[in-house]
Order: C-alpha cells, then sequence, then structure tokens
C-alpha cells in the first residue's frame, strides 16, 4: 500500500490559492475600498474620525462584510467543479490519494488563504479607521466562510455552475425570506430551513463591531455550513468524480 | 521480456476483474444511452490488455469505471478483490488519459514534481525519479515550459512520464500514441515493452490496430459498449485469418511468377499473393529462396487482429 502525501501538496494548493484567487481578491477588495473611503475622507475632512462614532462606520461594516461574501465566492468558486469540467480528475485521482481528504483539505487551505487576504485588506482599513478589529474581523471571516462556504462545497460537488448557484442561494434566501418570513402560515416555516442569511447582518454589525454576537446566531451560521460541507463530503464519497 | 502464452494467465492470480459492467447515461429529461452492456473480463498479472474499438465504443467509459471515476450503473468492477476507488486510493495506478488534462498554467517540471508529490513519492527521491522519466520520454528540453506551451506530441509524453513517475503495478494508457511523430511511436512501443513485469498488468486502449498487434497479448475488441471478441494476438492463432500476403522481392522475379501462378503485381518488385495456409507459404518461400530468389520483405494484407475487429465490429 502507498499513500500520496496530501499534507505536503497543501503547499502546492496553498500556491494555486493565491496566484489564482488571493492576489484577485486583495486588489478588487483594496480598489473597492479605494474607491468607497477615500472620496468620502476627502470630503469629510476634519470630520472624518477613526471611531466607532465616526459617519462612515455603519459603510465600515457594510462594505468589509460584502467583501467577505465576495471573497468566499471568489475563492470557492470551482473548487471541486473545476477539476471535473477540465478533467483534472484523471491526473489528481489515480494518484494514491482519496479525493474527500483532498477536497476537504483545500476547502481549509482555501480558509488560510481567505484569512491572509482579509487580513492584509482589514489591515489597510485598520489605518484610516483605527476602531476597526482585525481581530474581530477575522473572525467574522472565519464563520461566513465557514457558513457560506460550507454551501458552496456542497454545490461545487454537486452542480457544475457552483458560484452562480452558490449566489443565487445566498440572494434568493434573503428576498424569499423578506418575502415570507413574517406571514404566519406554512411559507415562513418553510423559508427557516434556508441558509441564515438574514443573521448576517447582525452578526456582522456585532461580531466586527465589538467582538460579540448571539450564541445562537453562531451556532445556527456554523452549523448550516457545517452540514452543507459534511454532505458536499458524504456527495464526493457516493458519486462519481467523472460527470 | 517475452509474451506469455495463455497457459500462464490462468497460473496467475487475477488483478482486474470486470462482472457483468453496464453504465447508462440519463438525461435530465429522461433520454439515456447505454454506453457498456454486460461487459464481462477477467484481466491477470503480467498480462498486456489492449482495447479496441470504434470511436464511441465504450473504451473510455470502461476505464473511467475501472479507476473508480465512474460508477457502473450495473455489475461491478474488482481490482485485486477491492472496488477500483479503494484500490487506487490505496495502490495508486499509472493512468495517461485520451485526453492529457494538467493544467496549462503549470510548468512541465512542475507538474512532474506535483504529480509525484501526489503518488507518495519522498521528498529525496523526487528530483532523480523526475529525472529519469523526463530523459525517458526526451522531455529535457521542455521541463520549463508551460504545459500550454507543449505540442500535442509533448504533452503526450508528459502525460506518459507523469503515469511512470512510480513502479505502478497497474497501468492504463488510453490512445498512448496519439499525436506522437513515428519516432516516438516506436520508442513509445519499446518503453510498454520494456515495462512488462510478470508482475504488473498494462491496459492499452487504441485505434491504432497495429500497435496493439505489436503490444498486447490479448485485445477485447468491443463495440456499442458490449465485448465482441477476445483476441490472443500471438501468430500461432494467425493460420485462418491470414491467407493473403504481400512480397516484396529483390532478384528472381520469375520465380516467383512461376511458383505462385495466381500472384498478382502490387507495384514494383511486389506480388500480392493467396495460399490456404502458413505452412505453404513457408514452404513455397523455403523453396523459392533455395533457389536463389531474395526476398525483402512479406506482409500479411491484415494482421490478425485487423481481421478480426472488422469481422467482430461488421458483424455487430
Amino acid at each position: 500500500m502507498n499513500r500520496g502525501r496530501l499534507a505536503k501538496y497543501s503547499l502546492w494548493q496553498f500556491r494555486d490559492f493565491v496566484f489564482e484567487r488571493g492576489i484577485a481578491i486583495v486588489l478588487i477588495g483594496f480598489l473597492w475600498g479605494y474607491v468607497t473611503f477615500e472620496p468620502m475622507r476627502k470630503m469629510l475632512g476634519p470630520q472624518w474620525t477613526g471611531d466607532q462614532r465616526s459617519p462612515v462606520w455603519g459603510l465600515a461594516i457594510q462594505f468589509s462584510s460584502a467583501v467577505v461574501s465576495l471573497a468566499v465566492l471568489i475563492a470557492l468558486n470551482g473548487i471541486t467543479s473545476g477539476d471535473r469540467k477540465n478533467g483534472y480528475y484523471r491526473f489528481l485521482f489515480s494518484k494514491p490519494i482519496s479525493p474527500v481528504a483532498y477536497y476537504a483539505q483545500m476547502f481549509f487551505v482555501y480558509l488560510v488563504g481567505v484569512l491572509l487576504a482579509m487580513l492584509i485588506l482589514s489591515s489597510l482599513l485598520h489605518i484610516i479607521l483605527p476602531a476597526f478589529s482585525v481581530l474581530y474581523f477575522l473572525l467574522y471571516v472565519a464563520l461566513i466562510y465557514m457558513a457560506m462556504g460550507g454551501i458552496g462545497f456542497f454545490l461545487s460537488v454537486a452542480t457544475r455552475y457552483d458560484w452562480v448557484s452558490l449566489a443565487a442561494v445566498w440572494v434568493g434566501a434573503r428576498i424569499l425570506r423578506a418575502v415570507y418570513g413574517a406571514k404566519n402560515d406554512w411559507r415562513s416555516k418553510a423559508v427557516e430551513l434556508l441558509p441564515p442569511v438574514h443573521r448576517v447582518d447582525d452578526v456582522a454589525n456585532s461580531l466586527i463591531g465589538n467582538g460579540t454576537a448571539h450564541t445562537s446566531d453562531i451556532v445556527w451560521l456554523l452549523a448550516y455550513g457545517l452540514l452543507f460541507f459534511v454532505a458536499g463530503l458524504v456527495f464526493l464519497r457516493k458519486g462519481s468524480l467523472a460527470d | 521480456m517475452s509474451r506469455p502464452r495463455d497457459a500462464d494467465y490462468s497460473a496467475s492470480a487475477f488483478v482486474i476483474e470486470f462482472k457483468s459492467v453496464g453504465k447508462t447515461y440519463r438525461s435530465l429529461l429522461g433520454n439515456s444511452v447505454k454506453a457498456v452492456e454486460e461487459f464481462s473480463l477477467v484481466v491477470r498479472a503480467g498480462e498486456i490488455l489492449g482495447i479496441a474499438g470504434p470511436n464511441g465504443a465504450g473504451k473510455s467509459t470502461l476505464i473511467a469505471m475501472m479507476l473508480g471515476y465512474l460508477r457502473p450503473t450495473t455489475g461491478s468492477v474488482e481490482i485485486d478483490g477491492s472496488s477500483p476507488r479503494h484500490y487506487v486510493e490505496r495502490n495508486g495506478v499509472g493512468y495517461l488519459s485520451e485526453l492529457v488534462a494538467i493544467p496549462p498554467k503549470w510548468r512541465a517540471q512542475t507538474a512532474l514534481v506535483r504529480s509525484a508529490t501526489l503518488a507518495g513519492i519522498p521528498d529525496a527521491e523526487i528530483p532523480q525519479r523526475v529525472d529519469y522519466v523526463v530523459d525517458l520520454l526526451g522531455l529535457g528540453e521542455h521541463r520549463d515550459k508551460k504545459v500550454k506551451a507543449l505540442s500535442k506530441g509533448n504533452l503526450q509524453r508528459l502525460g506518459l512520464a507523469q503515469a511512470l513517475l512510480r513502479d505502478e503495478k497497474i497501468l492504463v494508457l488510453d490512445e498512448p500514441t496519439h499525436g506522437l511523430d513515428p519516432l516516438w511511436t516506436q520508442r513509445f512501443r519499446d518503453i510498454v515493452d520494456d515495462l512488462r513485469r510478470p508482475d504488473r498488468t498494462i491496459l492499452i486502449a487504441s485505434h491504432n490496430l497495429d500497435e496493439l498487434q505489436r503490444l498486447a497479448d490479448r485485445v477485447a475488441i468491443i463495440d456499442r459498449g458490449r465485448l465482441q471478441r477476445l483476441v490472443s494476438t500471438g501468430y500461432e492463432h494467425a493460420a485462418p485469418a491470414q491467407t493473403r500476403f504481400r512480397i516484396a522481392v529483390a532478384a528472381g522475379h520469375d520465380l516467383v511468377r512461376a511458383a505462385f501462378p495466381q500472384a498478382e503485381e502490387a507495384g514494383r518488385d511486389e506480388f500480392d499473393v493467396t495460399v490456404s495456409s502458413l505452412q505453404q507459404l513457408n514452404s513455397v518461400l523455403g523453396d523459392l529462396i533455395a533457389k536463389g530468389v531474395l526476398i525483402a520483405s512479406v506482409v500479411p494484407e491484415r494482421s490478425v487482429l485487423e481481421q478480426q475487429f472488422r469481422e467482430a465490429v461488421g458483424e455487430s
């Protein structure tokens, strides 16, 4: 029996992340942040303050939360479906490695990559907005990566159009909750089963702002993502690697 | 190493067993296509098995099931008693796919180093293993090129190089000489001949019947997803199939015409002759040589395999 050296290969996976996704995430986040905050900084002049009472604090939370969602979309795009579409699975999985272990490792290597990209961006934001806590922000990044990324991973295993599906699920869940969430019928109960996107705003405000969040929100988001992540691994184990 | 005869297969433990394997592709609209049907075959250690069939016959589907990339709809495939996926995950196989798919931005050298890491080769041995396959496949001047910059032939050689990095017990080569020039096609044949080993099984899927005739011990001819024939390529089986030959003569043309009154002149110095058996052919040629005729070549009009292939595919 021979086993491939997956742990060693994680360095290659990380390199792939940096060159194929990480640099793009940092560049997009930087440019987006620059065009968002620089004009405001000029406009506000001495009124610009770096604390949480700053007029741009709310915007900073919204912006950073949106960048995290975008980063997760970019990171998870084609994480498994890309190898199927391009036929690379033939090259990879004739070697003595398990596809389940390979992609599970890749998921967590990409988490590290997203955290590093977000560390760079949040450090820049921290320079102009000192109240913005890099540590709290990274906790939020890890939580959203697990919640949104878990679903994205499952969709990448199950479909070819993973980032489109993930965006549709994420936005669709928000819309359906907004429309049916308040009604007191079966539809409001049904939308409870959708991804807990509505909790993201509350969590973003409290976690990025103060480093706290309702335990139930965190558990719900984490559990939802993990459930889909595990379902993706089971699907990978039971299904076919080839399309 | 010489080819084992049929008796040797029964003595060795089987490695790969297809048990009534079937694969049906179903679309979302309910349409279905049977790619493979009721395919049963045992491939033993030490054997080189060829898989031949027209386009769309089911060769690649069969290989995908054998490597565990696809699950059969019916039946099963076993490698050394395990499911294919289980076997591959534990042991690995050397696999050259029909379409060599390696990320185009990787350099050839990087692809081989990554491949070696995934194959479980220790760090200290990777440089020498990579150098070995680079030399074997003549990739020295291309090792720093990106995959997208490689020609079809060089990409094929890179695909073969990554399959040969480790000393695998199972090698699966899908259209291995596709895109190779005649020089490298011959070199490939020499390499495969050198890879023959009593504990190694090699599967070669190819359209090139001449290649399979030269390399394989047996050839499974499949068409429309079914095993049509299993042909042994040894010449001891050749007699019934081969009755027509092209003989090239350097001297003694008249004697050849006299010995084969029915011979048709196929061109300068060449005759097409029909014989009833190999024994008759050898007997007549022996007499001609004894009388001073210089025979330059004797080539069957169709190889055993080609004859069988035409019959099998034509009959199905």
